[in-house]
């Protein structure tokens, strides 16, 4: 190796360390944030209010306690954010903006304005709105040691372990009724990405591709939605190793719609676990292959992978399936983190 | 029929109940299939939508006292079994209630609550390439299907191919089946041969012993 090698050498290794070092301190400091946003909260609390928030961290129960279904339907236990005092809501509010990114945090407002949109268009129907969204804590907010923040309602469930410099989202929960609004004069589509990104992606796939991908069944509802916690279905649809480059690139960013609701260091280790499997990754698609520009689509699809699976499953229930729908993001290896925190 | 559900669930949306949150107008039926070599285990979660509770609850409650008794859930399972069809290789299989449960009445009265099947059926020993066909013809005109084969925990099971009708209540899974188990290393001295074996290389090395040693000198 000559001289000039040698420093090529020397100098692609420190800008590896350089990376990695940045890449830590990032994680640390969204982990120390979110702690300090979890110790904030909890300190406007008081005793009765901190003991119906705080859980063990190995409390299964409360671990599974999440749904799409509105909270009066199915109990969910923690604080009510229409429990809290101005200061309590806002710094509950904080805490889950932290975990999150800015993108995941508008999309969680979205899906929690689309409840109260709901709530009124029902006359004001007190099973609705977003007084109804619940906060929990299991284990003891810490940089080091495994904890997580649970944050949901109807349609919305995020489960967030966060173990050191990781923090994982799955399982986690997406969903939003209406798909579409209007607020103060803006169309809002919580999920809208969702469906824009997947029809593109599926027309961008040549003939011989959306022969594979598409299914020749009907999907009614989520196939691993709440409650199916540790059961991996065969995959099915388009490999991504029969993809191009290009259509890859367009899986991955629809993918991101749901790596990235965590915040930027998460999300960034967790796409690279995604791009790590992406070769045995499978897009499955049911239903109508085209959409009215500007609205949801009404067919249901699936992206599974070693580490992933995802599911959008618009639903039937109130009538136009595109302004009702379900989704669910989830790890079969980690869900809970629970490769991190097994003991 | 389905004029009376469609009035049901007008009915509903009428009376202000949460009609948006929930299934309304079918009876979701998923299940999930995992094959081994010696059997398959089915799991089946029975959701009634809120339209077509008072259908499916009416067959449950056979003695019409508004009260789901563990007999009668029990009874409505065996019942569903009937309803559906396993074979592998073309022979019908029989399935085997292993436990059946369901929710609250209020529960499933509102679209949130399910009845919860686990079954399972025997396989009898084949060839390498097998063919499963599950089909469930339970409550047809009101159901919405889902069935997936789940990934084998058996690593001598290898799914091939799924397919399903439009409704899914077909559905064909095409797996293999190998026997990767390497065959236990015996020890030599496991069979007849190596029994023999293992006496020759005794008297062998007692042979070289008596002939090594020095004869033996009589005792002063």
């Amino acid at each position: 190796m000559d001289a000039r090698s040698r420093r090529t050498v020397r100098n692609i290794g420190a800008l590896a360390v350089m990376s990695l070092s940045v890449n830590t301190a990032l994680a640390q400091t969204a982990t120390a944030r979110i702690v300090s946003a979890a110790n904030a909260f909890l300190s406007t609390l008081d005793q009765k209010q901190r003991g119906r928030v705080l859980f063990a961290f190995d409390d299964e129960e409360q671990r599974r306690r999440w749904s799409n279904l509105p909270t009066a339907m199915v109990r969910r236990a923690g604080l009510g954010i229409g429990e809290l005092s101005a200061a309590q809501r806002s710094a509950a509010l904080a805490l889950v903006s932290s975990a999150l990114s800015a993108r995941g945090f508008e999309k969680v407002q979205q899906i929690v304005e689309a409840d109260e949109v709901l709530k009124t268009s029902e006359g004001n129907n007190p099973i609705f709105g977003k007084d109804l969204y619940y906060v929990s804590i299991l284990g003891t907010p810490s940089e080091t040691d495994p904890w997580m923040l649970q944050y949901g309602g109807h349609h919305l469930a995020l489960n967030i372990t966060i173990a050191g410099q990781q923090g994982i989202l799955t399982p986690s929960l997406t969903g939003a009724q209406p798909a579409l609004y209007t607020a103060n004069g803006k169309t809002v589509r919580p999920l809208g990405r969702e469906s824009d990104k997947a029809f593109a992606l599926l027309n961008a796939l040549d003939e011989a591709q959306r022969k594979q991908a598409i299914l020749n069944y009907r999907v009614a509802d989520l196939v691993l939605g709440p409650g199916q916690d540790g059961k991996t279905i065969q995959p099915e649809g388009l490999k991504a190793s029969a993809m191009n480059e290009q259509q890859r690139a367009m899986l991955l960013d629809l993918i991101s719609e749901w790596t990235g609701i965590v915040h930027e260091s998460a999300a960034a280790a967790r796409m690279a676990e995604v791009k790590a499997g992406l070769g045995e990754t499978w897009f499955a698609w049911s239903g109508p292959t085209t959409v009215s520009a500007g609205k949801n689509g009404t067919s249901y699809y699936r992206i599974q992978g070693p580490n992933l699976v995802i599911e959008y499953a618009p639903q039937k229930l109130g009538g136009d399936p595109s302004m009702h729908v379900h989704t669910i993001y989830r790890d079969p290896t980690n869900d809970y983190g629970r490769k991190l925190t097994a003991r | 029929m389905k004029t009376s559900l469609a009035a049901a669930a007008a009915i509903l949306l009428s009376v202000g109940t949460p009609a948006f949150a929930h299934r309304l107008d079918e009876y979701l039926q998923a299940t999930t299939i995992l094959v081994n070599k010696d059997g398959v285990q089915a799991q089946i979660r029975l959701t009634p939508g809120v339209a077509v509770f008072p259908l499916v609850f009416a067959s449950i409650d056979t003695d019409a006292d508004g009260v789901i008794t563990e007999a009668e859930v029990h009874a409505y399972a065996e019942r569903v079994l009937r309803d559906l069809s396993l074979t592998v290789d073309g022979d019908r299989l029989r399935l085997r209630l292993v436990s059946s449960k369901a929710a609250r009445v209020e529960e499933m009265k509102e679209g949130r609550g399910d009845i919860q099947l686990d079954v399972d059926a025997e396989v009898p020993r084949g060839g390498q390439s097998r063919r499963l066909v599950f089909e469930n013809h339970h409550q047809a005109r009101i159901a919405a299907y889902l069935v997936n084969g789940l990934v084998p925990t058996d690593r001598d099971i290898t799914i091939r191919a799924q397919d399903r009708n439009y409704e899914q209540s077909f559905y064909q899974l095409d797996y293999e089946e190998t026997d990767r188990s390497e065959p236990v290393a015996r020890a030599p001295w496991s069979s007849v041969g190596g029994w023999l074996g293992a006496g020759a290389l005794v008297l062998f090395a007692r042979l070289a012993l008596l002939w090594r040693l020095p004869p033996r000198r009589a005792n002063p």
